[in-house]
């Protein structure tokens, strides 16, 4: 069964980009444009993996992963930050990756495959 | 100093005689008892006492008279027989000092050669006098002229913080009022600053420094690094500080452009980066899309692709906006519409913060020439500050902006901007349009204000304000018509707003 990967940026390019790019290398991807909607996809797909973008507009992305955190059934998904914000790394300490856009694709899938294994 | 004596006498034994006896007296006396000899002596020394008889020859009488002319400084005492004493008298009158009888009196030689002794002293403490003196007035002028002509504004002040003096910069920038307050004359203030340098020397005797923003008589504003030294009384306490100020306003306005330029590139960063992805994203899905021969991935690619070069074209004319001196892009529109547009912007702000809106814009007031873009952010600005001052207002129940706009006297359209917010002193009326000063702390940025005032001014327009503290304020923004034949440049860097 494909793993899933929940992708969570404001950026809708950013998402359909992300979304093709792990659909084609054998995941099943879904999205969400803010925290709120993320939170929300994430209870109810239980994805494998997300990758979280930190800046979109209302709530920013490390106060999802500290309801994530709070939440029993979600708090063990690894997460992935991508993010142009300049100090994105010290955002969510317990990201498995912190990756700045511009993102090398290689590099994230490297990440993502050795996650998922 | 030994004293040098030429003793003048027909009658060379009397002569020796006086000789013999003065000398006794430590004096240093030559004989000379022709007239060519005293010329000869004469030529020869430089002498501090004449002990003369004015008759040995026809000549010697103006001879003396020369003497006591070019060389003010001799002491000449007369000797002379008693039946020619009154001649000598008449002749010399008070330009010698003694009249002596011969045969001579032992102590009247005694007592004119002690008073022509003390003369000389006398005279050559005046001479060092005098020297100093004219030392002193050269010192004194050369500081003076220090004082006035350095390029710095000095003034001293005493414990009022009155001024009591003042170099010629100060008096050209502030007005010469000797007597008036510091805090009047260079920050337009009607109470103490709150952190006073002059203040700060008078409590410890220590130089204190700060910088100011100051406005001179004109109404013009420096930045200026300030500097106190303590001056000090005959009994060792501070009677007065001087207080001196250098212009730093080049140096702040090309550290501000430097500032902007950060915050502008801080700003963008963010958004390049994100385009960059988005970017990277459309020619990932176009490679994908031949490779997998799908033409709607293809297709789809294509169109991010051309977004993310319109959205990166946009960026960079930002950027120039920010960076560079462009010309205003000049449009003809409905003032109304430029008005409802900038409500509409303010609008969610205003409700969030309670503050009502009094909207006023009439549907006849026809077209005028304006950037769009940069009147619509300056009335922005000028809006958005007077929701702040409501918001920094907390007596009042309710808060009010109003914004009226109207074709006035003049054939301009006059926008009115009103709030019963917390309203300015003195001060912040002055400097607010001052680029980098701030009334809100690390919430403001002194850009704002800045740019609105620049924008408006390079339309041709003007600003006038109104406010009183605790009350509110009121800005009135007149705009020409048509854009002004001069203004089109605009060199500043654009607000975020």
């Amino acid at each position: 069964m494909k793993k899933k990967i929940l992708v969570i940026d404001d950026d809708l390019n950013i998402r359909d980009y992300l979304v093709s790019l792990f659909n084609d290398n054998g995941y099943d991807a879904c999205l969400a444009g803010d925290v709120k909607e993320g939170l929300k996809v994430a209870k109810k797909n239980k994805p494998d993996l997300i990758t979280l973008d930190i800046e979109m507009p209302g709530e920013w992305g490390p106060r999802l992963y500290r309801q994530l955190s709070q939440d029993p059934q979600l708090k063990n998904i690894p997460v992935i930050v991508i993010s142009g914000l300049s100090g994105h790394q010290y955002a969510v300490v317990k990201a498995v990756a912190s990756l700045s856009k511009p993102f090398d694709r290689d590099e994230l899938l490297k990440i993502v495959k050795e996650t998922l294994t | 100093m030994i004293k040098q004596i030429l003793l003048i006498n027909g009658d060379k034994d009397l002569a020796d005689a006086l000789k013999t006896y003065i000398e006794r007296q430590q004096y240093d006396v030559t004989c000379a008892t022709t007239f060519e000899e005293v010329m000869h002596k004469l030529e020869k020394n430089i002498w501090d006492i004449i002990l003369a008889d004015p008759f040995i020859n026809d000549e010697m009488v103006s001879c003396l008279e020369a003497v006591k002319k070019n060389c003010p400084h001799v002491q000449i005492i007369i000797l002379a027989q008693k039946d020619r004493l009154d001649t000598a008298m008449d002749i010399f009158e008070s330009s010698v000092i003694h009249y002596l009888e011969t045969p001579v009196n032992s102590k009247a030689l005694d007592l004119a050669l002690i008073t022509a002794s003390k003369n000389i002293s006398r005279k050559k403490k005046l001479d060092r006098y005098s020297e100093r003196l004219a030392e002193l007035h050269g010192t004194q002028d050369l500081l003076n002229q220090l004082f006035e002509e350095v390029p710095c504004y000095i003034s001293v002040q005493d414990k009022n913080l009155r001024i009591t003096a003042s170099n010629k910069r100060f008096r050209r920038h502030f007005g010469g009022q000797i007597g008036g307050v510091c805090f009047e004359i260079y920050k337009h203030r009607t109470s103490q600053c709150h952190e006073c340098p002059v203040v700060a020397t008078f409590q410890d005797g220590k130089s204190h420094s700060t910088e100011e923003i100051v406005t001179s008589k004109f109404g013009k504003q420096y930045n200026v690094l300030t500097l106190t030294a303590p001056i000090k009384n005959e009994k060792g306490e501070i009677s007065q500080v001087m207080e001196m100020s250098t212009d730093i306003t080049q140096i702040r306005q090309l550290q501000d452009h430097l500032v902007s330029l950060g915050l502008m590139l801080g700003s963008v960063s963010h958004g390049v980066k994100g385009m960059l992805t988005a970017l990277d994203g459309g020619i990932y899905q176009l490679e994908t899309g031949l490779v997998q021969k799908d033409d709607d991935r293809v297709l789809m690619a294509s169109g991010q692709i051309k977004q993310m070069a319109d959205r990166i074209k946009k960026m960079v004319l930002e950027i120039l906006y920010y960076a560079k001196s462009r010309e205003l892009q000049y449009e003809e529109m409905n003032a109304g519409t430029l008005a409802e547009n900038v409500v509409n912007i303010v609008k969610p702000m205003a409700k969030k913060q309670a503050v009502e809106l009094d909207i006023s814009i009439p549907k006849t007031l026809g077209k005028i020439e304006v950037d769009p873009n940069w009147m619509e952010a300056a009335l922005v600005n000028l809006l958005e500050n007077a929701v702040d001052a409501c918001v920094s207002e907390r007596d009042k129940k309710d808060h009010y902006v109003k914004f009226h706009v109207r074709k006035n006297s003049k054939n301009q359209i006059s926008f009115t901007i009103t709030d019963n917010g917390i309203g300015m002193d003195t001060e912040t009326k002055e400097k607010m349009f001052t680029l980098f000063f701030t009334s809100k702390g690390s919430q403001g940025t002194g850009l704002g204000l800045f740019i609105a005032n620049r924008v408006i001014k390079h339309h041709g327009g003007t600003v006038e304000v109104e406010s009183k503290q605790g009350k509110g304020s009121q800005f009135c923004i007149c705009l020409p018509l048509h854009k002004p034949d001069n203004a089109k440049i605009v060199e500043f860097p654009r607000s975020d707003r």
